[in-house]
């Protein structure tokens, strides 16, 4: 296959951030924040609060292999094989002071939104009572069959306000509205940007694969709402539509369009994207990788659009789920689906079986769930998984040749 | 139901409590709904016109529900998909299940897709107990909740009919309360066991039956004074497996307090008479012990355990910790921790977890006792 050359940056802008990170972590008067993805980084970053992701940096461990070392130990301090491994990791490099980043900075304050899974609301407690710091909750409630919910609403809105009073009083200083509008603009730009270039991948050949995606997610989840995500976006959209114009795909010969559910397995990443790669299938898109393509505000009433995202994009109904997975599945002109049924993720898994019955009633598209784990390579056999896939490759191709 | 033993009724419910549903049904014509547990307000189900039965899955075996949800998730959920596939709660007309982790978020996606024909009730119940929106947002999915029943059985939505629901259930806790008391003072009659029967009970038949039932108890039977035993605080989630209350009394353990849905922090509180019944249903939701997947102040969260295990004059606590929970799993190491800077013994049972037997249960709770005897001055 033939690389992207703009990802080659991925490795220079994690360096710098984390080097950021450091020095915020060192620098008294500029706070650190640990965030996961459904919350207002953008306040943060207007505020001169240094947010970081420890998700991003449990990832970043997993494929790194360093898993094996970092969730025993923190089994070692009581929390059990069956949590999620970016918890146990995040716990682990704690205890162990292991990790390819040195680690992350000491919070000064953990915010956590549950409208992505009750699991980080339980580790960011474990974070508060290790650290000794705040930590806030934006409890968003599940958007049942996506009837409008004024009363959620109120209740979100409410708590995104009062987030923002603890962020002034943390920093010691008010938000100052035209550097959140300057911060929302980069957001925008950033997702608008990460929007075309998962367009991009309808194109046939796809340009890339979702591999790429998973490799290029960094800027976008940590640094939305800067000018270095926009900068990095933008390279990759530039060689991404050169490619589309020359034909060249992200797997060398794509005969199999396929769809991803679920989080990587980021310590197979080269291992999978190596054996479907040499088997003509082309992971073209995820509804992971477009969680970050919702996630941009317009300037006029940011707290309105972050309470509509949160309450109504994400935590959604199991039907409004295949809904997503249909139309995808003809935007794409897919073949099948791959299910990531993830030990570590309960809230994107449990419902799997289901799902897949029920996309492919609708769809007639076939689907195989393979069970596997996003960041513990104890929890699973990667022989098994490919075992698996074998056997759908076949019975793809023999669809193809029904056809 | 025998004259001789006043705890036969109960008993009766308990060796079949699906199929004594399934009878009340058949004799009464009513509507049934099922709810999972965790803080489902069973006043709107009565009010409503219908009883509520819990359901619990812990101790089913599961066999068609291994194809629609993993073997990662925790018994009550599985247990829950297996007894709705076999048919088990057919008699059911509608159905909660309570937002209070991820698995029974996806419960509810897998039980909604497979049990269509049920009118199914998702309760989004908010995490934070802290907050005054929280109370506004809960309020208004206790309403919605009411209005929902009310159009399955046919009755109004009022506060009249609610009003005397919340005073039929505060009257129901109350006596429940006494009867928890009485393990103390009187364990040879009030065993755990029978306490654990008469709570079962209440959660699967119509309250004022069982409140009139509880009323033939021996409350005056003196009998037995307390012996000398080993006093023990519980956190969980409901008491599973079947027969620990049981093995608990054999071992000369009394559960003085404890934190299980389906123990007595869901009797703890009432809600108040006066005003409002919905706001009175918010507010005893709020003041009772938060349940595991709520949030709380996590640096308050262990301290506010210790005070609470130290108030009951516990001797040592044992947690029953579902196979496959998340929030249990991540709260109990800094629990343990905290109790044992507090040199308060503990013991985590992994229940609900495929192929760990009683027996097994049984050896380590004996060896915590000797445990304990041997750390007592």
């Amino acid at each position: 296959m033939q690389r992207i050359e703009s990802l080659k940056n991925i490795k220079q802008i994690t360096t710098e951030y984390f080097t950021a990170a450091h020095m915020a972590g060192r620098t008294p008067d500029k706070p650190v924040v640990y965030l996961n993805v459904f919350t207002p980084v953008e306040i943060f970053y207007a505020m001169d609060i240094f947010p970081v992701y420890p998700e991003n940096h449990a990832a970043i461990c997993g494929a790194r292999k360093v898993t094996k070392d970092l969730a025993p130990a923190a089994e070692g301090m009581g929390y059990s094989m069956d949590l999620c491994a970016y918890a146990r990791c995040d716990l682990g490099w704690i205890k162990t002071g292991m990790s390819p980043t040195f680690g992350l900075p000491k919070p000064d304050l953990l915010v956590v939104s549950n409208a992505q899974c009750g699991t980080l609301t339980k580790w960011f407690e474990v974070l508060s009572r290790i650290y000794n710091v705040p930590m806030f909750l934006i409890d968003v409630p599940h958007a049942g069959r996506g009837e409008k919910d004024p009363a959620a609403e109120r209740y979100v809105r409410n708590q995104i306000e009062e987030l923002i009073k603890l962020a002034e009083e943390i920093s010691g200083k008010p938000l100052d509205q035209e550097r959140l509008k300057a911060s929302i603009q980069l957001s925008k730009q950033a997702s608008a940007l990460w929007t075309r270039m998962l367009e991009l991948g309808t194109s046939k050949p796809s340009p890339m694969t979702v591999f790429d995606q998973f490799v290029s997610m960094f800027p976008i989840v940590s640094q939305r709402g800067t000018q270095p995500a926009v900068d990095f976006y933008a390279a990759v959209v530039a060689e991404l539509e050169e490619r589309v114009k020359q034909g060249i795909g992200g797997v060398d010969n794509e005969r199999f369009r396929l769809f991803w559910d679920n989080l990587p397995i980021w310590p197979e990443l080269k291992s999978l994207s190596t054996y479907l790669d040499e088997n003509g299938a082309n992971l073209v898109t995820s509804i992971y990788t477009w969680a970050w393509s919702m996630l941009s505000v317009g300037e006029e009433d940011p707290i309105g659009d972050w309470t509509e995202q949160y309450l109504y994009t994400f935590n959604l109904h199991m039907s409004r789920r295949v809904e997503q997975y249909t139309l995808l599945a003809e935007h794409y002109d897919l073949d099948g689906f791959v299910y990531h049924s993830n030990r570590s993720c309960k809230y994107l898994s449990q419902d799997i079986p289901e799902v897949r019955d029920a996309v492919t009633e609708r769809t007639g598209l076939p689907g195989v769930i393979i069970e596997a784990d996003h960041n513990d390579p104890r929890l699973y056999s990667l022989e098994s998984m490919l075992s698996q896939l074998d056997n759908f490759l076949e019975l793809l191709a023999s669809r193809k040749k029904a056809n | 139901m025998s004259v001789e033993d006043p705890w036969s009724p109960f008993r009766e419910v308990m060796e079949s409590p699906l199929e004594w549903a399934r009878t009340w049904k058949e004799k009464t014509g009513g509507k049934i709904i099922g709810h999972v547990l965790p803080d489902v307000p069973e006043e709107i189900i009565h009010a409503a016109g219908a009883l509520p039965v819990a359901i619990e899955g812990a101790a089913v075996q599961a066999s068609h529900a291994l194809g629609h949800i993993p073997t990662y998730s925790c018994n009550h959920a599985m247990g829950t998909v297996e007894m709705g596939l076999r048919g088990d709660l057919d008699m059911l007309d509608g159905m909660v299940i309570p937002y209070v982790c991820d698995t029974t978020r996806n419960l509810f996606h897998i039980w909604d897709r497979l049990i269509p024909k049920m009118h199914n009730e998702f309760l989004r119940l908010p995490k934070r107990t802290d907050h005054s929106m929280a109370r506004d947002y809960l309020r208004a999915e206790f309403e919605r909740l009411y209005e929902s029943f009310a159009g399955l059985t046919g009755k109004k939505a009022d506060a009249a009919a609610l009003a005397e629901s919340v005073k039929l259930y505060n009257a129901s806790r109350a006596k429940l309360r006494e009867a928890y008391a009485r393990q103390q003072t009187n364990p040879g009659v009030w065993t755990g066991e029978r306490v654990r029967l008469l709570l079962d009970s209440s959660l699967r038949t119509p309250r004022d039956e069982h409140l009139a039932w509880m009323e033939n108890l021996p409350w005056n039977d003196q009998s037995d004074v307390a012996a000398e035993t080993i006093r023990i605080y519980v956190r969980g989630k409901v008491w599973d497996p079947p027969g620990i209350a049981a093995l608990l009394d054999q071992m000369g353990f009394t559960v003085v307090d404890d934190e299980t849905v389906t123990g007595y922090r869901a009797i703890a509180q009432d809600a108040p008479l006066n005003g409002d019944p919905i706001e009175a249903l918010v507010q005893r939701h709020m003041a009772t012990i938060p349940y595991t997947g709520y949030h709380v102040e996590p640096r308050k969260m262990t301290g506010d355990f210790v005070d609470r295990v130290k108030a009951s004059n516990a001797r040592a606590v044992v947690f029953l910790n579902p196979k496959f929970c998340e929030a249990a799993a991540f709260d109990t190491p800094d629990f343990q921790k905290a109790l044992q800077e507090a040199s308060i013994p503990s013991l985590i049972l992994e229940t609900s977890a495929r192929g760990v037997s009683t027996s097994q249960i049984s050896l380590r709770l004996e060896a915590f006792r000797e445990m304990i005897a041997d750390d007592l001055p």
